[in-house]
């Protein structure tokens, strides 16, 4: 789904993922690599394929969109080093696109670890007109903010008591708050605004969806 | 020396030992096995202690060691047995004691029990298996002779029966002479419980039964203006004057309600109603501080309290005299409980019980009747155990493995043994040791998974010491109803709360605890955060799911009530004309012979609702077959209600019967099938799923004080669900949550049965111009499951987000 927020124009990918055409830049929010096998290695047993689904993901993303670039918007590692890292570096270190991370609080790997992996890590980065940070900020205005942290999700209302629970891009006046990318991540349901909109990510489309007060 | 006979100290304080008692003792003396079969309060605790005693009066010197071991199912219940036993012990054997091993047992008296472990030991299942969990447990169990399992009727019914099974045919493996009693309330299946506990029928068991049996009269209550009886609701305070009136007119009066909210606003009703009784009114449940509880429970004994409202928290043990009276506010849901509850009342065992019965909506009446019937002809359902439970087996080898390390092979014959894994095939047991040991069944080539190591004899062992205590805090606060501390999100306590009663709770629910309504924000190192809510919408937070279901001896006593003409000179039926007759004015009543379908449009969209009066368990599955089976015909989505009467499907669109009967959708072909593939099922066993991961150890939920590191662990059963469903569909937690939909939600045969009966009636369809009275109770119910052929994206163009109220 194409949006226009502030003169830019930006595709948002039921993926989750975000596509800026003019800068040919991807963002990702909230990969989470690296969560199964630290599970694993506390002996929580959870399917190792799971950790396939963020490779699929951004495969398919590449093959859409023309990449410069690719933010990872904070929360790209679980949490210590662990197998899936060196999985990780291999990947990265294949694709000629620049790749930079905005720091998010899981992201405890050393810096030389990322460098390791080709990334240029930032706390947070100006890109005007964005400003692209881990944790939503409030007063960037009137710059743009890009985010995640939240992995926010929407609780949807129908006739005959019809709900559903789903991810979605969370857009404030001055904010864009994507949904978490990583396969296994939970959800944080959002109570937006009147002046917010929210966007859903559906199987295979993004759908703005209609507010209605109480 | 005079030999010291238990029979002669009874008579010598003037105590008559009941013919159970002696028969009890006969048979504990000549090293049988058993099960007893007597009420609560009916001296059952001597019964099994004097046998004990007598034994060792007989053998003449000191025990060492822990000779006995007593599981109950509840802490509080855990006190009485101790003090009880301890107190006759002492009597003969001055310097034996009996120790009390739960949740709250303080670690000073555990260090203590270890250097001198008491004769008698009064543990719950759960702390039975953290004492597995010891090195050494081997040891410290070489003299026990006795485990005594109290209240079994109650433990096998759920996982925590397929706990005690597991310890006692694990304690078999080195004690073979191991001598198990259980004590059990009258149940449908006693044949099976005693089957469950003892193994198969053999010379050295024995089935002791205690005569008593009392006689019960039923006195429904209803307003003096039918008019004003609602149609729907669960409070029942409209009845609020005749309950008064009761509790002024009998010297003690018990009331029982089935929510632990309903039994706060009665409190507050009762007092606001009759001031006077402040001071002899109290209040009974499991979130009450544990010293207010047994304040009550005394003053109950010493008769100084008028009136207690209750949960089932009273229902088991709890040793006190009977009260004059007793009320049953809403469906006690089956008759077993009703019974129980109703025994509770009745000063002599020849002068029988009374139990009121306080309908909170109409149609409940009709339930009075079936449950009138059903204690006249002596029907009492089933408990039904559960089978291949393997997230129990998970924990339980963990608990091995913790513990002093297993051997797999004579561990399979341990696990065979018992009731519930005696069709484990090899496969199966090859999957769970994989689980544990590689965390998946595939090896990997470079995998970290760590849980446990095969050591250089065999000896499954667990990994580290961070994962043994995780697991030690897994089986000591999940199983058992852990204290949770209840606290405002901005600081500031409440109270406690168990676990097990928050863990039906999900972020964002509304529940009324102290006499507030809270809203639950999050649950985290075992607190529970939460905020004030103004809404009045409360979830009632249920005791065991609170929507348990009629029981298939309720529903078919239902039925048989409500198409029988001798029916309709009770009271009950006469009170109930009004309704009927506008029942019959907007739609219909049906015969035997007829199923009666009624469609009716609201403003919340087009409804449709079945009536089978099969009880809430079926009719959820029977919703889901139906709105599959329609679904297939048009792109639809429905919303499902149920209820022990009928169930309804309401959706956007209109619901064209004609289409559904036409189309044979009622058909019993391919119903299991049909079932599987509903989305429902789907729904199902993701609730399910929840307490597996939680018992198998995928779901950790924090330690109690932040001592260890347990970052970046933390996440949902949910999540684990999906991943399975996604990446796993032959893990065996997963296929257990989907063949736990079935057994315990559903009943397959039933199911069958169900829709047999329907292929036999005539189908009436019934367009209503307005909510009939009949469908009421489900129209208004707010629970609601959902199933839908529309792709979702189709459903999101339909839906929107609601706003929240700006703040002005």
């Amino acid at each position: 789904m194409i949006v226009e927020i502030h003169h830019e124009v930006l595709e948002l990918s039921p993926t989750g993922a975000l596509y800026w055409p003019a800068n040919k830049a991807l963002f990702i929010a909230d990969a989470h690599i690296g969560k199964v096998m630290h599970f694993r290695k506390n002996g929580i047993a959870l399917p190792t394929e799971v950790r396939f689904s963020f490779y699929e993901k951004i495969a398919h993303l590449l093959t859409q969109f023309e990449v410069a670039t690719l933010y990872f918007l904070g929360d790209l590692f679980h949490s210590d080093h662990n197998s899936e890292w060196v999985d990780f570096c291999r990947w990265a270190n294949q694709q000629a696109f620049k790749k930079v991370l905005i720091e998010g609080n899981h992201d405890i790997l050393p810096k030389t670890r990322f460098e390791q992996a080709g990334l240029e890590v930032y706390t947070a980065l100006d890109l005007a007109p964005f400003y692209l940070s881990h944790h939503p900020i409030e007063a960037t205005a009137p710059k743009i903010n890009l985010c995640g942290h939240l992995h926010p999700g929407v609780r949807l209302k129908g006739l005959g008591g019809q709900y559903l629970k789903a991810p979605c891009f969370y857009k404030k006046p001055h904010q864009l708050i994507l949904p978490a990318f990583g396969g296994f991540t939970g959800m944080y349901i959002i109570k937006p605004t009147a002046e917010d909109q929210v966007y859903v990510l559906g199987e295979s489309a993004v759908i703005a969806v209609n507010k209605m007060k109480k | 020396m005079k030999k010291i006979n238990i029979q002669d100290w009874f008579l010598d304080k003037g105590w008559t030992p009941q013919r159970f008692q002696k028969a009890t003792w006969q048979a504990y003396l000549a090293g049988k096995s058993g099960l007893l079969n007597a009420p609560t309060g009916s001296g059952k605790t001597y019964a099994i202690w004097g046998g004990v005693l007598q034994r060792q009066l007989d053998i003449g010197q000191l025990p060492k060691k822990t000779n006995v071991l007593w599981i109950t199912p509840l802490r509080a219940l855990g006190v009485e047995i101790q003090q009880t036993t301890e107190l006759l012990t002492k009597a003969f054997f001055p310097t034996l004691s009996v120790g009390l091993r739960t949740g709250d047992t303080p670690q000073s008296e555990r260090v203590k029990q270890k250097r001198q472990p008491p004769f008698g030991l009064v543990t719950t299942p759960e702390s039975l298996h953290l004492l597995i969990s010891n090195k050494g447990h081997q040891h410290f169990f070489e003299n026990l002779h006795t485990v005594v399992v109290d209240e079994w009727h109650e433990l096998m019914g759920s996982k925590r029966g397929v706990q005690v099974e597991l310890a006692l045919s694990y304690l078999k493996s080195f004690l073979p002479n191991l001598q198990v009693w259980g004590i059990s309330a009258t149940i449908g299946n006693l044949d099976l419980a005693q089957q469950i506990l003892l193994g198969r029928p053999t010379e050295n068991q024995i089935l002791v039964q205690s005569t008593q049996k009392k006689k019960i009269e039923v006195v429904s209550l209803f307003p003096k203006e039918m008019e004003t009886f609602p149609w729907s609701g669960h409070l029942g305070i409209h009845l609020l004057e005749q309950v008064t009136e009761i509790i002024r007119t009998h010297p003690s009066t018990l009331l029982f309600t089935n929510t632990r909210a309903q039994c706060e606003i009665w409190y507050q009703k009762l007092l606001e109603k009759a001031p006077e009784l402040a001071g002899q009114l109290a209040m009974h449940h499991g979130s009450i501080d544990k010293i207010n509880r047994l304040w009550v429970e005394d003053a109950l004994r010493q008769h100084r309290l008028k009136a207690v409202i209750c949960t089932s928290s009273l229902d088991l043990g709890v040793d006190f005299s009977p009260v004059s009276a007793c009320v049953q506010i809403g469906s006690p849901k089956g008759v077993g409980r009703f019974l129980q509850r109703a025994g509770r009342s009745g000063h002599q065992p020849q002068k029988g019980s009374k139990i009121y019965f306080l309908p909170t909506h109409a149609i409940e009446l009709i339930e009075s009747l079936a449950l009138q019937k059903a204690i006249k002809e002596n029907t009492i359902e089933d408990r039904l155990p559960y089978l291949n439970s393997f997230d129990v087996l998970v924990q339980f080898l963990m608990t091995l493995a913790v513990g002093d390390g297993f051997m797999p092979k004579p561990c399979f014959e341990i696990v065979k043994n018992t009731f519930c894994f005696q069709t484990l095939t090899v496969q199966q047991w090859q999957w769970l040791l994989n689980f544990i040991q590689k965390g998946s069944q595939s090896l990997e080539n470079y995998d970290e998974y760590k849980k446990t190591y095969v050591d250089d004899a065999g000896k499954i062992c667990v990994a580290s010491r961070s994962i043994a205590m995780r697991h030690r805090l897994n089986i000591g606060t999940i199983m058992s109803d852990a204290s949770l501390l209840v606290k405002y999100l901005k600081g500031g306590k409440i109270g406690t709360i168990e676990e097990w009663f928050v863990s039906k709770l999900k972020t964002g629910d509304v529940f009324t605890f102290a006499g507030r309504n809270l809203e639950l924000v999050r649950i985290q190192a075992m607190e529970v955060l939460v905020r004030k809510s103004k809404s009045k919408n409360t979830k009632i937070p249920a005791w065991m799911g609170g929507r348990m279901s009629f029981s298939a001896h309720l529903s078919q006593m239902l039925r048989a009530t409500f198409f029988a003409p001798e029916t309709s000179n009770t009271p009950e039926w006469k009170a109930l004309r009004p309704l009927l007759d506008r029942q019959r004015q907007l739609s219909m009543l049906p015969e035997t012979n007829q199923f009666l379908i009624e469609t009716f449009t609201t403003k919340e969209g087009h409804h449709a609702v079945f009536y089978p009066f099969e009880g809430r368990a079926i009719h959820e599955a029977m919703a889901a077959i139906i709105a599959y089976r329609y679904s297939l015909l048009y792109p639809i989505s429905f919303t499902l209600a149920y209820n022990d009467y009928g169930f309804e499907l309401l959706s956007d669109q209109p619901i064209d019967i004609e289409a559904l009967i036409d189309n044979n959708l009622l058909t019993t072909k391919d119903l299991i099938d049909d079932l599987r593939k509903s989305i429902n099922l789907a729904e199902m066993a993701r609730r399910k799923f929840r307490d597996i991961a939680v018992i198998a150890g995928l779901v950790f939920q924090g330690y109690p004080q932040k001592t260890l590191k347990s970052k970046h662990l933390q996440s949902s059963a949910q999540l684990f669900f999906e991943v399975f469903k996604d990446y796993e569909p032959d893990n065996l937690l997963y296929l257990q949550a989907v063949a736990e939909s079935f057994d315990h939600g559903m009943e397959q045969g039933r199911l069958q049965q169900a829709f047999e009966r329907i292929e036999q009636q005539e189908i009436c369809w019934k367009k209503a111009a307005q909510p009939t009275p009949f469908s009421f109770p489900l129209i208004t119910d707010r629970l609601r499951e959902k199933l839908s052929s529309e792709t979702v994206e189709d459903r999101i163009k339909k839906m929107y987000v609601q706003l929240e109220k700006q703040l002005q």
